[in-house]
């Protein structure tokens, strides 16, 4: 047969391959920090000086300061609803035995896969007739829908990971739905749900389509004020105010792993 | 309890009520799944339904957009260009994300955390924020210029936005999270002793891999390269910013619905691209049920 020193050799190369498809995959986003730190005005790289002015000049916006404070007026409601109605679907759908229950599943990711421009064109003329287009109300109800599919995907997981026999057992010592619910359900479940309300607000304030379609520039979001400002002024700006997205992006996606390993962690003993 | 026993009676009177589940705290949670269920269809089903019925109220007869966009050849290259470019995104993405996805599913410990983190960390970046740092790469006098000019490569700038490869190029980028994920999770449930028992049965690594691994990993490959294509059908941010003069249908879309006001037109193209995102989605779940666990995106532990 063939050498073996072949396949280390093919192995090698596999690993290398891997490694450099990961490279690829990481350091392109990285190039924007060291131009936030430049002392010139256009673009160029290597950045010919450090100055913390672009920093200085985003802290000093008042564009960035609305349209971050719009961002979390929209995202932390949006987010709550998308927790409670994702979570409530999930248990519908994976504790109830429902007819089509496949179904109602694809139907609950759906929105998360249908390309979001056939929505936005659907949700326009909608908002328009409720009169709640650029308000927060309609990007509010928009990302709502957007971001439940996360919720439910990460509730449902939790609830697939035990027995439904925790719930029987409280059931039959007397609990009613609600108790049964508020002290062994919720405990188990409760990594998901926080994961799953940080995916929805983290989705929330990335999300620009919908942004562009529904809100104005009163109620724009983060997202869609940097989208206007890369397709009329390209300044290192943006960078800045990039770094910054980036750094709050990283540490909500630490806090969620921080919750989900902590809930892989103790799976019982939470119902106390 | 109390619910429970008329119906555990039942159970011994009828044989046709026998057929009945026994009682189980399932019942009733049904009804949770209405504010959800109305929820998405007041604001998803009947938005994606009007839009459908806006393609059809133009003037003219019904079908008259649908005659546009297949006769027109500028609409009709638009779409051809858009399955090319989804096509060609899913193939480059599927070859780089096998070997990560092949080489994370057998770390362990930190090493599998380090990488699991250089997956997860992009696919929950801004595609706004990602498509920004390929400008700034790519451009006239961006950092590939500007290092090429540099290492005296080339002499004068080349131009490579605003042209086809760039932006497949950071398309790709976007996308290689959205691939990895589903292979993962299929390939951390393959057993590693199926192929222990390929080696002990005298075959070499690349008749293991061929025999044994790669048709375990199809339900993934065939889960991300589904999903990966319907995002890229779909895709706006990065041919808005990158794509130049070739459009892609989604640009198109915009275009016509807020800077032509061509409500009827915009409504048909998204009907097109809805329908066959709709058929994409259906063979999407298909595969993740044959991947077993049902699945989705971002679902990796």
């Amino acid at each position: 047969m063939t050498d073996p020193r072949l396949w280390r050799i093919l192995s090698y190369g596999i690993l290398a391959f891997a490694v450099l498809v990961l490279i690829y995959l990481v350091l392109p986003t990285l190039v924007i920090v060291p131009l936030s730190f430049s002392s010139e005005t256009f673009l160029s790289f290597p950045p010919p000086g450090f100055s913390l002015q672009w920093y200085d000049a985003f802290a000093q916006s008042l564009d960035y300061r609305i349209a971050i404070l719009n961002s979390v007026k929209i995202g932390l409601p949006a987010a709550l609803f998308a927790t409670v109605f994702g979570t409530l679907a999930a248990l519908a759908l994976v504790r109830g035995h429902l007819p089509g229950r496949r179904l109602l599943s694809a139907l609950m990711i759906a929105p998360l896969i249908l390309p979001q421009i056939v929505l936005a064109i659907g949700l326009f003329p909608i908002m328009v007739k409720l009169g709640i287009i650029g308000s927060y109300a309609g990007i509010l109800l928009g990302h709502t829908v957007l971001a439940m599919p996360l919720v439910f995907i990460t509730v449902a997981a939790a609830l697939k990971s035990y027995a439904p026999t925790y719930e029987l057992a409280a059931m039959t010592l007397g609990a009613n739905r609600w108790n049964t619910f508020r002290f062994v359900t919720l405990p188990m479940i409760k990594p998901g749900v926080i994961v799953g309300f940080i995916f929805a607000f983290a989705f929330s304030f990335d999300e620009l389509i919908l942004a562009i379609f529904l809100t104005n520039p009163a109620t724009r979001t983060v997202p869609r004020l940097l989208w206007e400002h890369l397709n009329y002024q390209m300044t290192p700006v943006i960078a800045a105010a990039t770094v910054v997205l980036l750094v709050i992006t990283l540490s909500m996606l630490a806090i969620a792993a921080v919750y989900a390993r902590t809930g892989a962690r103790k799976p019982s003993g939470a119902a106390s | 309890m109390s619910l429970a026993m008329p119906e555990r009676r039942l159970e011994k009177l009828s044989p046709s009520a026998a057929r009945h589940r026994p009682w189980s705290p399932e019942r009733g949670h049904a009804l949770l799944l209405l504010p959800p269920l109305l929820l998405l269809v007041a604001f998803f089903v009947i938005p994606l339904a009007d839009v459908v019925l806006q393609s059809f109220a133009g003037p003219g007869h019904p079908l008259t957009q649908y005659e546009r966009i297949f006769t027109q050849s500028s609409t009709l290259q638009v779409l051809l260009y858009t399955f090319q470019t989804a096509a060609t995104v899913t193939l480059c993405t599927l070859v780089l994300s096998y070997p990560v996805a092949f080489v994370v599913s057998r770390a362990k410990g930190n090493l599998l955390h380090l990488s699991l983190a250089l997956i997860l960390i992009p696919f929950w970046t801004s595609t706004v924020i990602r498509t920004y740092a390929w400008i700034v790469i790519l451009q006239r006098r961006g950092v590939l210029n500007e290092m090429m000019l540099d290492w005296g490569w080339i002499e004068r700038p080349l131009k490579l936005m605003s042209n086809g490869v760039g932006m497949q190029i950071a398309m790709i980028h976007i996308m290689l999270p959205f691939m990895v994920i589903p292979l993962l999770n299929t390939m951390r449930g393959i057993d590693g002793n199926l192929l222990r028992a390929a080696a002990v049965l005298g075959a070499n690594p690349l008749r293991q891999f061929l025999s044994v691994y790669l048709p375990l990993s199809l339900p993934g490959v065939s889960a991300g390269s589904i999903l990966v294509f319907i995002s890229s059908l779909g895709f706006y941010i990065t041919p808005a910013l990158l794509g130049g003069q070739k459009t892609m249908v989604a640009v198109l879309i915009e275009q016509q619905a807020s800077r032509l006001l061509d409500w009827p037109m915009a409504s048909a193209l998204a009907t097109v691209l809805l329908v066959v995102t709709c058929l994409l989605f259906l063979l999407y779940e298909r595969a993740m049920r044959f991947a077993g666990g049902g699945k989705t995106v971002g679902e990796v532990s």
